[in-house]
Parts: structure tokens; sequence; C-alpha cells
């Protein structure tokens, strides 16, 4: 038989002027549409700032996220736990000087997550399960060891002003969160490591069969997924001058909805950082509408779970039968 | 020979199940050309035939699973057509396939009573005669399924059949995987349903079985049936030229001298209970072709040696360096690179598009310093999509998109022309694929063998095992029955390795 006759309209792919990109592209430029019509102080500088500097935090620990997912491994559900209490060890460190706390606190969130990584790729473990018992140790060992108060700068801390400060009109996270998706991004797409993750999260078991380093791959996602922690912990930390356990509040779940309304498929094998710093910025632009309307905080909670609910709905619809090219 | 002749007379009135002018093409390909038989009440009807006869599209069509192109089904004389599963069964037509259906975690009870048709499930003291019927007397109906043995199970799948009334019983390749004891616990079961007067048909590769168990059998031959005589006046020798018809010339591979040297040693490598021992040397550019049926071991040998059986034993080297087996990984990076014959599941990655699998598992060979290099890639993309004869605009499009031949050397194309490769490993290279894609599957697997690659492979298939192997080896029950060095592979002994083995001439 030859392999020119199938016909390409047999092949069972929906034509790709739907898809994932574009349903979100969509929502968002409604989103927008509403917002100028309805809301008056929307389009103003500072305003696009301040969408921009909510997005900064939940939008890098996003990209760390999409690794895992990407990788088929879900999620890591202490992420808020390790930011949390990667921003209180920063400012203990900052004792040791300004470079040697960042990149100390960068490890930190690395070993924290890559270790479950770790036991996810070595066990064949649940992440799920591993992730929110290693959440539950986490917030149990910081608590026993910081006696559960807040942690300030460490004494002749340098100043760390500036990890907070505007450049050139914007927050300094917010150039951190366009460098963490740029690179996240040329990682996922150019690197062995990125592309072999990809293949990973398309099946564990033609990855497995295929001789790729399964284990160091699940290690290295979560260990990536660390890093994004590490720097997001510095720049929470920074921003607060304190830090407690609480100050994650709902960053998990905030990265993770990030991930899924930027249209990374949960089951692994497909998907881009860009799309998870879209969703980041989506889910952080419907906030400041809801905002600016004066929606009541549950009020705002409820539209926006409706948001993002229907967006994830709508990609997960789409996405059957589409294909990583 | 045949115990029960007696209780087969009493039944030989009208036929239970006629089969008239059966066809159906799958594309180009002809799976059933023509096709009729009968199948009395009371009788074990064995259908024969070496992979790709047609047996199994016939007990798809007779169990829901496939529409016939033309041709007529009467049961007890009126004329049926089952559309779905559910519809043969309502015409009392059960399949018993060799992989069971069953849910180990639930009891023996429900999972008889499981997708039952809603007011149709059986009492408990109806389920409790059917069990006691098939012997399972010690077998309660509050048992855990997975905790009894494999042919206990296997019963109970029979059981389930029964419970919903059928009075045709299709069981294929029932034996497959179960021990001399659990099929004696079959076969009981099987004359017994006979005598009942439910007609049994009994899809095997293993002659002496049918020998043992069955009254007439029909042989069938790429699609057609060949006959169906009474097996009283068969032997093994009629049965095998039966099947084989008139072979064309054994197109064995030209066989070249072994260089003495040996680029990979196994030694004593077992996977109990399934594969007992197995040695072997290869030398470089030899192939090695492993003929057995399912459950025979030879996919388990792969298996091992490819690293994906963490629990195998035994020894294996690759230029005097030993394995440590039971990572896939492991054996890569020793030179031994496997293909599974599960394509979908292990092989594959179906959402991903052709280019992007034919480069999945080496990337890393396609980089500098960690970084893709893309003109590396396209190379490597371009020359693998040559090896297959792909059409290279489709290059984007999903593999799983293609026919299952074409899948088929996407995956051999990627396993081939990967350093450093000492041993090529492939389970059922051309599962699946037809005839010409076949050919050209082969013509790469040789071309591998050609630049210095040992290969060693399984097939179920005669005709690839002669026309591939430098030598063969035969497997039976988890053992090797014996090696050929390829002129002096005959198909006729070969076959008869394969289906009954050396000492099993009396299983049952």
């Amino acid at each position: 038989m030859s392999v020119h006759q199938i016909p390409r309209r047999d092949l069972g792919v929906r034509p790709r002027n739907i898809g994932t990109a574009q349903i979100v592209a969509v929502v968002f430029v409604v989103v927008l549409l509403i917002a100028t019509l309805t809301t008056d102080a929307f389009y103003t500088l500072e305003n696009v700032k301040a969408v921009f500097n909510s997005a900064a935090i939940v939008g890098i620990i996003a990209v760390g996220a999409t690794a895992i997912v990407i990788g088929g491994h879900l999620f890591s559900l202490s992420l808020g736990t390790t930011v949390a209490v990667c921003a209180m060890a920063f400012l203990q460190l900052l004792a040791f000087g300004m470079v040697p706390a960042i990149l100390l606190t960068i490890v930190l969130g690395a070993v924290i997550i890559g270790l479950q990584g770790y036991l996810v790729g070595r066990l064949g473990a649940n992440p799920i399960i591993i992730t929110i018992g290693a959440g539950a140790l986490l917030t149990a060992l910081v608590t026993w060891v910081s006696g559960g108060v807040s942690v300030y700068p460490a004494s002749g801390a340098p100043s760390f002003a500036f990890l907070a400060a505007p450049v050139l009109g914007l927050p300094f996270p917010v150039y951190v969160f366009i460098g963490v998706v740029v690179i996240g991004e040329l990682a996922l797409r150019r690197t062995v490591v990125g592309r072999q993750l990809v293949v990973m999260g398309a099946s564990p078991k033609a990855s497995l069969a295929g001789a790729l380093p399964v284990v160091a791959l699940t290690t290295g996602a979560f260990a990536i997924c660390g890093v994004t922690a590490g720097i997001a912990g510095v720049l929470l930390g920074a921003f607060n001058q304190s830090g407690t356990l609480t100050t994650s509040g709902t960053l998990t779940y905030d990265a993770i909805a990030a991930v899924l309304v930027g249209g990374t498929a949960v089951s692994g094998g497909r998907g881009s950082v860009i799309r998870s710093a879209v969703g980041a910025l989506l889910i952080a632009a419907i906030s400041n509408v809801l905002l600016l309307r004066g929606f009541s905080p549950p009020a705002e909670m409820f539209v926006l779970g409706l948001v993002v609910g229907c967006v994830v709905i709508l990609n997960h619809v789409n996405q059957k039968g589409q294909v990583a090219r | 020979m045949t115990g029960n002749t007696e209780d087969f007379v009493l039944h030989t009135d009208s036929p239970r199940l006629q089969i008239r002018n059966i066809t159906k093409t799958y594309g180009g390909a002809r799976a059933l050309s023509d096709v009729s038989f009968d199948v009395l009440p009371g009788e074990v009807h064995a259908l024969l035939g070496h992979n790709g006869a047609g047996k199994s599209t016939l007990v798809k069509v007779l169990a829901g699973l496939v529409q016939p192109d033309d041709g007529e089904i009467l049961i007890d004389g009126e004329r049926v057509r089952p559309r779905t599963p559910r519809q043969a069964q309502e015409l009392g037509v059960a399949l018993v396939d060799q992989e069971l259906s069953l849910v180990p975690t639930l009891t023996v009870r429900e999972n008889l009573i499981l997708g039952a048709p809603r007011n149709g499930a059986a009492s408990s003291p109806e389920l409790r005669q059917i069990l006691d019927s098939l012997g399972l007397v010690r077998v309660s109906l509050k048992d855990q399924l997975g905790k009894l043995p494999l042919g206990e199970q296997q019963l109970i799948e029979i059981a389930r059949a029964l419970s919903r009334d059928a009075k045709i019983l299709i069981l294929d390749e029932p034996t497959a995987t179960l021990s001399d004891h659990e099929i004696d616990m079959v076969f009981k079961a099987i004359r017994r349903m006979a005598a009942d007067g439910r007609s049994i048909i009994y899809v095997s590769h293993r002659l002496g079985e049918i020998l043992t168990l069955c009254q007439r059998a029909t042989v069938f031959r790429d699609g057609e049936c060949v006959g169906t005589e009474d097996v009283s006046a068969l032997d093994r020798e009629s049965i095998i030229e039966m099947m084989l018809g008139q072979l064309p010339a054994p197109s064995v591979r030209q066989h070249r001298e072994g260089s003495g040297e040996t680029v990979v040693t196994i030694e004593n490598l077992a996977v109990p209970p399934r594969l007992m021992h197995f040695d072997l040397e290869l030398a470089p550019g030899r192939i090695v072709g492993l003929a057995g049926q399912v459950g025979s071991g030879a996919s388990d040998v792969l298996r091992a040696i490819g690293g994906l059986v963490p629990e195998a034993l035994g020894t294996v080297t690759v230029s005097g360096r030993r394995v440590r087996l039971g990572s896939p990984r492991r054996s890569a990076r020793s030179g031994i690179l496997y293909t599974t014959s599960d394509r979908k599941a292990e092989g594959l990655f179906l959402d991903q598009s052709i280019a992007r699998n034919l480069v999945a598992t080496r990337l890393a060979h396609l980089s500098r310093v960690g970084i893709m290099d893309s003109s590396l890639e396209r190379a490597a993309t371009k020359r693998l999509l040559d090896l297959t004869g792909l059409d290279s605009d489709r290059r984007r499009e999903p593999v799983g998109s293609l026919s299952g031949g074409n899948q088929q050397k996407v995956l051999i194309a990627r396993s081939l022309e990967q350093t450093p490769c000492a041993l090529l490993v492939l389970d059922e290279p051309t599962r699946g694929v037809d005839v010409g894609g076949r050919q050209e599957i082969h013509e790469l697997i040789r071309t591998a063998a050609a630049a210095g690659t040992a290969v060693l492979f399984s097939s179920t298939e005669l005709d690839e095992v002669l026309e591939l192997s430098d030598t063969v080896m035969t497997m039976f029950g988890g053992e090797v029955v014996a090696t050929y060095a390829g002129a002096e592979a005959k198909p006729a002994q070969i076959l008869i390795d394969m289906t009954q083995g050396r000492d099993r001439e009396d299983a049952a």
C-alpha cells in the first residue's frame, strides 16, 4: 500500500485554525475589550504596570511548573510553601551578602523540589501524593525551626530594595519575569533536556523503552521548577521585607491555573512556556478588571474561577486530536 | 485420542452454526475469501492456520467485532448478522479471548454478572451450578478473583460465557499462558460443555491439544478455507501439510558463514516462570530469529535483554563487558537497542509528528553541548524519512495517523543507525504490516546487519523467520526447542517445534 494514497482529510486531525493559542487570545481580547469599554481606569499606565507586577511572581513560578506539566508529571503541590521557605531563607542568607544569598536561595528551591522529582521518577510515585507530603513536611520543619514567627532581614544585610524597586518605570520583578520566560522558552525548544521533556510527557512508557534518562529528566524538571520557586522567593522576600509560611497564599494554585489557562496539556507532551506566561497575564488582567469594577473579594474569586474553568475546559476539548509539531 | 466420540455422535443433527461464503477485505488485502464451514451441536471444532491465515478475522466476524463484506451466518438455520459484541452475545455466541477480560479486584460473582443484560443476570444458585459444572467446586462466589490461579480465572471467563447461556463458545488460545495442570482443568470443562450440546470453536496453535480435544478441524491458509476434516483422520504431519500448502521454494536467506568472533553473549538468561533458560552467542552482522508463539518465551528473551524486565536473571555481555539487566538505558549504553512489539504503547509517541518521532530517542546525538543543532536534526530527519520511504511532505503529521505498516517503519527506522549499536533487538518487527511493507522492513534490517550490527528478533510468523534469519531458534513453553543454521531450517519442522515443543506431544 502506498503512503501517498491516504488523503489528508482523513487523518483525523482538526484544522489548525482553532488552536489553543487562539482560544486564549480570543479570551484575552474579550477581557481587554470589556475592560476598555466599561472601566475607565484600566488603560492608565499605572494600571497596566499593576497588571504586569501582579502577574510577575505567579508567572515566574508558572514557567517552572510548565516543565513539570510538559514532562507528564502533573504538578508540585508544595510550590507555594517552597516559595515562602525560599523567601524566609533569602532574608536570613542576606547575612552572607547579596550574591551568595540569591544563589543559595535558588539552590535551596531546586533541592527542595528536585528531591520530590527524584522520588517521583525513581519510585514511579504519584506526584500529587509525593508533593503534598513534601509540602506538609516542609511546613512542619520550617515552623519548628523558625518557631512559627515571621523572619526579618538578617542584621547587617545589604540593601535589597532594588529587587522590588521600579526600573525604567516597571518593577524589577517584571524584568525577571520576562527574562525567565525567554530563557525558559528557548530551553524548552532548543536544548536536549527541553526536547526530551516533551518526549517523556508524550509517552512515559515509550520513553523508558526508548532508553531516555527518565529518572534524571523527572528530577531535572522538578529542579527547574525549584529554581523558579527560588527566584520567586527572593523577589517575594525583598518585596515583603519579611517572610512567613503564609506569604505563599494561593501561589501554588495560581501558578497551576496559569499553566492550564495557557493551554499546556495536563497529560504532558504538549505546551509552551510563553503560553503559561500569557495565562498568568490573562488571570492578572481579569482580576485587575474585577478589582477596578469594585467586585467584592469573594465575587472576584467566583468570576475568576468561572473564567479559568471555562478556558481550561475549552482548551482540553480543543486539544483532542492536536499535534505537537 | 478422541475419547468422547460417542457423545459427539449423539448430537450430529442439523448444524448449529453455518458459515456461508464469508469474505472480508482490509484495504486491498483479503483477510477472508469465500469461507464456508459448519459447526455441529456438541462438537469441539478446531480452527487451524498459522498467523495471518484468517482465523482471527473469522472469530471477530462471529463475535460481532468485524462486519464481513459478503456472505452469511446461520445459527440453528436462521440468518443472523451480529453487528456488535452485545448482539453476538444475544445470539448465543460468546468469545473467550486469550487476554482475560476480568477484574482481579472484584469477587468471582461480581465478575460473572459484570456486563450482563440488565434483567438477565443469573442468580447466585445458577452461578454456583455453572461453576460446579466446570469443576470449580472449591471456588466460592465470594472469592476475590485475583487470588485464584490463572487456570481457574480462565475457567471463570468461560463460566461468564455460560452464564449468558452461550450456545456457541469461541475459545481463542485459551491455554497459551496456562500450566499443564490448568490446561487439564480447561479441557475437562470443554468436554463437559460439549456433552451438554454446546458447540465449541477452539482456536490454537498447539497441535497436540487439537488432536486430543477436537472432533473436526477447519484449516485456513491465506484467508481461504482449505477444508474441514475429521480429526481422527489427521495426524500432525497431515495438519501441517494442510496449513502450509504448496510452499514457495523456501526463500531462506543466503546463509553467510559466521566470522567466528562473538560480540554479544547471553548465558543462563531466565525470567521464571515464563522463560526458563536461554543461551546464545552472537557474531557481528548475524541475524538470529526466535520462532515461537505467544507464551513461548521468545518475547521474554528480548525484553530481558532490552532491560525491560527488572527481575531477569542471567548474564549478558557486549564485547566482553557485562550488562546489568533491568534498565533500558543501561542496555542502550552497552549497545543493545530494543524495539518493542507494542508500538502504540511502548514504541511511538502517537500524538507527536513523524519527524519528532524519528529523532525522539536520539536527541542527545543531534546536539552540541546540550543545545539542539538544527542542521544535524534536519539531516537526521531527512535520512530516516528516506529510510521509511515516506513522503517528506508528511513529516509534520502525527505518527498516529499513519497506517500500521508505516508506523512500524517509523519505529524501525528510529532504532536503526543509532550509535553505538552492537545488537539490535526487534520484537515482532513486522507485526500488523502488509506484505510490501514487510519486505521493506526486512531490507532495513538486512542493511543494518550488513553494516556489522548483530540482530536478534522474534516472530510468530514462519515465513518471516525463514526469510530473515541466518540462524533460527525455535521456542516453546519458555525453553529453546532447537537451533537451526539457515539452510537446515525446514518449515515443517519449525512449525512442529513452535506448536508443540519436543516433550509436549501429549499435552492434556
